[in-house]
């Protein structure tokens, strides 16, 4: 967005609305003559059988219908070669910084162009304003004019085929004449003082948005494109776009909106002046992000074509909520590789995880899992080993819903850790109907299973770091699979110390699991029963004791707490106490739920489905909502 | 009394001069080419015919033009193809180009030091400003025809089989045409001030061969003429021209009908001077270059006397081709076939021939290029011995000045010689 | 003081050299700033001591050898000055014979002044300290590296291919007529002055530190080309540069 700087002449009062007038070929020819006489006007002619577009020397030579010419009006406004300012050498002397712009007007900009300047506006503007930049562009009047797409432009997939305003003048083709539309103050006084007599001419109807056809299209909608790049960023695409390019840069130097640029220093031959200039640059070429020990961060060709497709897509999006691409087709009609954004796009689309594209509902149904194995842990509590049909990913802290037919389905936790292969186990204690009849199944039976939902513990974020894990009742279950992940990736942690805590004994759920880890030199585990039946030996303690000598490091490490709503109440405050960050804590948050997807609203707590961005979260980003932690 | 002098300077490639005197006998008296032989006839062996002019280009850099024109004629020839005329107006200019650019070179850089006495002309930098600007603001002005019509004023780049692949825009035409007109002040001068040069006597008669003045002044003909009066076609020459080697040289000599000859511009002087144009033909009378027994240091006159036949010749091709109008680049379908051919041209220094035969598929199967200096070195080992007797009262240290004046006369160009 | 400047040649056409002289008034102004102390196609004198040399020409002989190796312990700086003194240049198309060959072919005799060995470029008998590529150089960039130079910094090479200066100039790519072109993969610095004349890049820059040559092989195959052919298209400027 233009935050809060305008252009001198946008500043100008608008005109109240546009002027419409007819316009004859021969009129835009004396147009165009008058203006050559106070203007440097940049058109597209032909030169070596190339739509070019340059300075017009002869009238004549003006095209006005055509494809998109060989560069975009980026060669004016922000040219390959552009002075900064001048110095003298031996006395250290800056001369003045030449931002003086000849008056100009580019007649004949695309719909495309002109909002290609919209996103150089963008970001030449943003932040610091780039003066020369804004000196071309405020002595440089721009005229629209109605484009001929050929098979590679695709603006009808950005939305960019047609513009309202951001012109002078526009000039829309009609049948053996044109409508000239104003645009702004400007570009009704030029029509005023260069041509006349189709400024007095009769009024006429406005025509609507002009839409335009194009066969090359994107083959969804163009806003779902930063969400696409944001799950495509390891796909397999941009080795294969690596192994094609050439690395020549093409595509970035005739993008419109391509600015990326060099600054260097060039001496006069008598060595005793120079200028600093800017030059395109292209983040194509092998040395644009290498840094001075020789290190490149984007050291392939494949990251190299990625970071192009995300700039454009998705990082300058997000920054200005605009597509940096305007579907002119240059970087296609230009690159000898014949790299083309929308092959590209609508093959990472076709590739990503299509939801539900299949038959209607059957996100709903469950599919079959075998239980391979039953384990009775107590009496209430059965532990139940499932074979899925493929591998499955997830990560600890997700769950998955059972399904009973005739009885319906339920959410369960999944107690074992990932391992990229396609077993889980579950554990169900007996609540109710469904939770009896699943206790009935034995081991060889099927039951259906959907899943994995919702977002775990981010494994990878603790490595390096203590973990401090502590678990109430049923809330063990999320933390076996953080455990035994951590456990299986042991070298990655620092200290791991399990505090767990339960009603009675029977309420602790894996108590063989639990007796091998008090046992294990690999972590520190402690359990308090506030209501032991003295079988096992340990005194009655509530679960806040086992703080009281507890020697942690705050800084490095990470607690998972997970248990019921009053456990949190309890704990939080002990653990503030200690010095952890807000952030370093994650809460399991148990709530009813029904669909997993994000729909039926079952689970909302405030504006989240925990469904979806639970049931862990990290503590800070759940604290202001009063459903979370207060009943 | 012995001088060896390695390495000649303000010539174009590298040779050694030995000269050995016992009392009044010159025992040994040699110009050694030590250049190094790059077997250009051989590396185009195998070559693709749409590559071969590009590389034999490189044979000289003084020269490519030539090179590159006289290689596409002699393929153009073997395989029939006519050259449009605009093409054939454009690579006129561009000839004149060349040799002007060369000349230029020559007479400023390496023979005027000799006669100003200073050992390179970067010495008057500061002494003679003037004189050094007005030598560079010429040679520009040669360069900038090849430029424009070749690209580029070395090895050029619009020059292609059956014509060109760019021609310049009537624009720049124009703007060369001024370019050139504006140069005559500098030619006046620059004759003034070579007529003023004593230049030492030494007339012999000699044979003097150079391409046909049929048409125009020798520069692209079919047949050749010598002073003898004798006229036949380029692609007999090896009935009369020979090549062989001297253990003295790297480069292959040539002799006429077993006789030393000289090549270049006394030689296109000498057999057409009725066709100079007219301020060359002023020129040359001032100069009194109508002798018919030729001083081998008039070289340096008569290669003035060309410069403004190029000059001069350049604005009419000039004319030409902007009265024709400048026409879009045609280039002509290079047909499959096998061919074999021999043509020649006038370059700066002298008459250059190239022979190819090559299969059907386009490809090299044997080369032979005869260059000009290589056809004068004879005639200079014979001028030293000639000239020598007369020089014996002289210092060592002017003697070999003398020599190397001598050698220099001719422009040899020693890469060119031993491609 | 001012800095001593040298040219010196081996063997090749001097067309490179002679660039130099062609800059002409350019030169001029440089000759403020240099003392042009030894080149002998110009200049009779010579220097016992050179700040900056500039070496055109591949090396044949043993006294070539020998002449560098001079020159090298003259000069404070060498700069190998075109394709020939870079990396064997145009000279290196008959190493695919021997010199003994070579020599049949074109002498039919075996003189023992007619001696050469295959033509290596200066790196493979002295240290060279920077280069100015191209068959010839080009005027310009021998300018802005002399004065990086004078000015004791570090003259960089655009590490960028010849497309690069052929696209801003908006010239058509020659593949679009058929031509096979060697710009994808060769240095940039020229200003794509041979696709300006109406041609196709035959890569006289030499190759760019990186070129990526599987999609350029691949692209030469689609337009029909074989692997010989491939091979082929590095061949005239580009011989002994390893054709990748
Ligand atoms: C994210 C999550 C993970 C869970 N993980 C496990 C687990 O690993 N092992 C386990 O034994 N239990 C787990 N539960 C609880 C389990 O889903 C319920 O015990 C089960 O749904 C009871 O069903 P029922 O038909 O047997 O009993 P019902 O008779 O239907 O209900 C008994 C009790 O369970 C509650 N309940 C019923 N349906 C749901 C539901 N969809 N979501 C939440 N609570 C419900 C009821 O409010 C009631 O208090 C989890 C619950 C959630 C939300
Ligand atoms: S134009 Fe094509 S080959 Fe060149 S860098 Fe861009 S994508 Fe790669
Ligand atoms: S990315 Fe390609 S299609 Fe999009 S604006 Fe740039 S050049 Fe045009
Ligand atoms: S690089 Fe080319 S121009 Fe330079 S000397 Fe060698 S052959 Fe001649
Ligand atoms: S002509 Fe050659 S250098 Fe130019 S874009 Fe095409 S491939 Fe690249
Ligand atoms: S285009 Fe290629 S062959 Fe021509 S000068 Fe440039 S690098 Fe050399
Ligand atoms: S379970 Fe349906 S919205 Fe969360």
């Amino acid at each position: 967005m233009l935050s809060d700087f305008s252009l001198k002449f946008q500043a100008e009062e608008q005109p109240e609305r546009p002027l419409w007038r007819a316009i004859q070929s021969t009129e835009i020819l004396h147009f165009v003559r008058s203006l050559l006489l106070a203007y440097d006007v940049i058109g597209v002619q032909k030169k070596r059988g190339r739509l070019v577009l340059d300075s017009l020397q002869d009238a004549a030579d003006l095209v006005l219908e055509f494809p998109p010419a060989v560069h975009s009006p980026k060669k004016f406004l922000f040219p390959h070669w552009d002075q900064l300012f001048r110095f003298k050498l031996d006395e250290n002397i800056l001369l003045e910084a030449e931002t003086a712009a000849p008056p100009r007007i580019i007649f004949g900009m695309h719909p495309c162009d002109l909002h290609a300047v919209k996103i150089l506006d963008d970001c030449l503007f943003e932040g610091e304003t780039d003066s020369s930049y804004r000196a071309k562009r405020e002595a440089t009047l721009l005229i629209g004019v109605d484009c001929t797409p050929d098979e590679f432009c695709f603006c009808t997939s950005l939305g960019t085929d047609r513009i309202a305003e951001g012109f002078d003048l526009f000039l829309h083709k009609r049948d053996g004449h044109y409508l000239i539309q104003t645009g702004s103050e400007r570009g009704r006084k030029l029509l005023q003082d260069h041509a006349p007599e189709t400024y007095d001419g009769p009024e006429e109807s406005p025509l609507p948005l002009q839409v335009k056809q194009c066969d090359n299209k994107i083959k969804f909608p163009f806003e779902s494109l930063p969400n696409l790049l944001e799950d495509a960023y390891d796909d397999k695409i941009w080795q294969e776009l690596g192994h094609r390019c050439l690395g020549c840069g093409s595509c970035t130097l005739l993008c419109p909106t391509c600015y990326c640029f060099n600054v260097q220093d060039k001496l006069e031959i008598s060595m005793q002046e120079g200028q600093r200039i800017r030059t395109w640059d292209s983040c194509q070429f092998d040395q644009f992000a290498q840094v001075a020990n020789g290190n490149n961060f984007r050291s392939s060709q494949a990251d190299r074509q990625r970071h192009r497709f995300f700039r454009k897509y998705k990082y300058l999006w997000e920054k200005h909520q605009r597509t940096a691409c305007v579907g002119c087709g240059r970087c296609r009609r230009e690159c000898l590789s014949e790299i083309e954004p929308v092959t590209v796009l609508n093959q990472m689309f076709a590739d990503s995880p299509q939801p539900a594209e299949t038959r209607p509902g059957s996100e709903y149904q469950p599919q079959m899992a075998q239980i391979i194995d039953v384990e009775q842990l107590s009496e209430k509590d059965r532990l139940f080993r499932l074979r899925l049909p493929q591998s499955i990913d997830f990560t600890p802290g997700s769950f998955m819903q059972i399904s009973v037919f005739g009885l319906g389905e339920a959410p369960f936790s999944i107690a074992s850790a990932p391992d990229g292969g396609n077993e889980i186990e579950l554990m169900v204690r007996k609540a109710g109907t469904l939770t009896q009849a699943l206790h009935r199944s034995r081991k060889g039976d099927s039951i259906g299973l959907r899943g994995p939902f919702g977002s775990g513990y981010p494994l990878a974020s603790m490595h390096g770091k203590d973990l401090l894990l502590v678990a109430g009742g049923r809330g063990l279950l999320a933390i076996r699979s953080l455990l035994q992940a951590a456990l299986a990736d042991r070298h990655n942690f620092g200290r791991i110390t399990l505090l767990c805590g339960a009603r009675d004994i029977e309420a602790l759920v894996f108590p063989e699991d639990l007796l091998d880890w008090h046992r294990s030199e690999l972590l520190d585990c402690r359990i308090a029963v506030k209501d032991p039946d003295n079988s096992w030996g340990i005194p009655s303690l509530d679960i806040s004791y086992l703080f009281k000598d507890l020697d942690i490091d705050p800084q490095r490490t990470i607690a998972a707490v997970s248990g019921p709503p009053e456990m949190y109440r309890q704990v939080n405050p002990l653990l503030f106490r200690m010095g952890l960050a807000e952030e370093n804590l994650y809460l399991n948050l148990e709530r009813h739920m029904k669909c997993g997807l994000g729909k039926c609203g079952k689970c909302q707590i405030n504006n989240i489905y925990v469904c979806e961005c639970g049931p862990i979260f990290p503590y800070s980003a759940i604290k202001h909502l009063g459903e979370a932690i207060e009943r | 009394m012995k001088i060896e002098l390695d390495y000649l300077t303000r010539i174009e490639g590298h040779g050694h001069l030995i000269v050995e005197r016992d009392g009044d006998k010159i025992v040994n008296c040699r110009l050694q080419v030590v250049e190094t032989p790059r077997f250009f006839e051989a590396m185009l062996q195998g070559r693709h015919i749409s590559d071969v002019s590009t590389i034999v280009a490189r044979v000289c850099g003084v020269c490519s033009i030539s090179h590159t024109l006289v290689s596409l004629k002699t393929m153009e020839k073997a395989l029939q193809i006519e050259v449009p005329p605009q093409a054939q107006l454009l690579r006129r200019l561009l000839s004149y180009g060349e040799t002007a650019q060369s000349h230029l070179l020559h007479l400023y850089f390496m023979a005027l030091p000799d006669h100003l006495g200073v050992p390179s002309l970067f010495k008057l930098l500061d002494s003679k400003q003037e004189l050094v600007a007005r030598a560079l603001r010429l040679k520009r002005t040669a360069n900038r025809i090849c430029e424009v019509v070749g690209g580029r004023s070395i090895h050029p780049v619009t020059t292609c089989l059956g014509g060109f692949s760019a021609r310049p825009e009537a624009s720049e035409l124009k703007k060369l045409r001024q370019e050139l007109v504006a140069t005559l002040p500098d030619l006046e001068a620059t004759v003034e001030l070579f007529a003023s040069f004593e230049f030492p006597a030494f007339n012999r008669q000699r044979n003097a061969l150079c391409l046909a003045p049929e048409n125009d002044y020798p520069l692209s003909s079919d047949n050749l003429l010598s002073s003898n009066h004798e006229r036949f076609p380029v692609t007999s020459h090896h009935q009369r021209i020979e090549e062989y080697i001297s253990p003295d040289s790297t480069a292959k000599l040539a002799r006429c009908e077993g006789d030393c000859y000289m090549v270049g511009p006394q030689a296109r002087l000498r057999n057409g001077q009725q066709k100079l144009s007219p301020m060359a033909a002023k020129v040359a009378t001032a100069l009194s270059l109508e002798q018919t027994t030729l001083n081998p240091f008039e070289n340096l006159k008569a290669r003035l006397v060309e410069v403004i036949h190029c000059i001069e010749e350049a604005l009419h091709c000039i004319d030409e081709l902007l009265l024709r109008g400048m026409g879009r680049v045609v280039t002509p379908n290079i047909p499959s076939l096998a061919g074999e051919a021999t043509a020649a041209i006038e370059a700066p220094r002298g008459t250059l021939f190239h022979s190819y035969r090559f299969n059907t598929q386009g490809i090299i199967e044997e080369a032979n290029c005869i260059i000009p200096t290589a056809q004068n070195l004879a005639s200079i080992e014979e001028d030293f011995k000639r000239l020598l007797p007369q020089l014996l009262d002289l210092s060592a240290a002017d003697i070999q000045h003398k020599l190397e004046m001598l050698v220099r006369a001719y422009d040899p160009c020693l890469s060119c010689s031993t491609h | 003081m001012k800095m001593k400047v040298g040219l010196f040649d081996f063997a090749g056409c001097e067309g490179c050299q002679l660039t130099v002289m062609n800059l002409e008034d350019q030169l001029l102004q440089v000759l403020q700033h240099i003392e042009l102390v030894e080149f002998r196609e110009l200049m009779t004198e010579t220097a016992e001591q050179i700040d900056i040399a500039f070496v055109e020409g591949s090396i044949c002989r043993p006294g070539d050898r020998q002449r560098l190796k001079q020159i090298r312990q003259r000069s404070k700086v060498l700069v190998a000055l075109g394709s020939c003194a870079d990396n064997g240049g145009v000279n290196a198309l008959g190493s695919d014979r021997t010199p003994e060959v070579l020599r049949q072919q074109v002498y039919a005799n075996d003189l023992p002044h007619l001696y050469t060995e295959t033509p290596q470029p200066l790196s493979a008998v002295v240290k060279v300290d920077y280069r100015v590529p191209g068959c010839p150089i080009d005027g310009q960039e021998f300018l802005a590296i002399l004065q990086a130079l004078l000015l004791q910094q570090q003259p960089e090479l655009p590490a960028f291919a010849v497309c690069v200066e052929c696209k801003l100039a908006e010239y058509p790519c020659s593949f679009d007529y058929g031509q096979v072109c060697l710009g994808p993969v060769t240095r940039a610095g020229c200003r794509a002055i041979c696709i300006d004349g109406g041609g196709h890049c035959r890569g006289c820059r030499g190759l760019i530190d990186n070129p990526r040559t599987s999609p350029y092989h691949r692209i030469l195959e689609q337009h029909g080309l074989t692997v010989e052919e491939i091979l082929d298209q590095y061949r005239t400027f580009n011989v002994s540069e390893k054709a990748p």
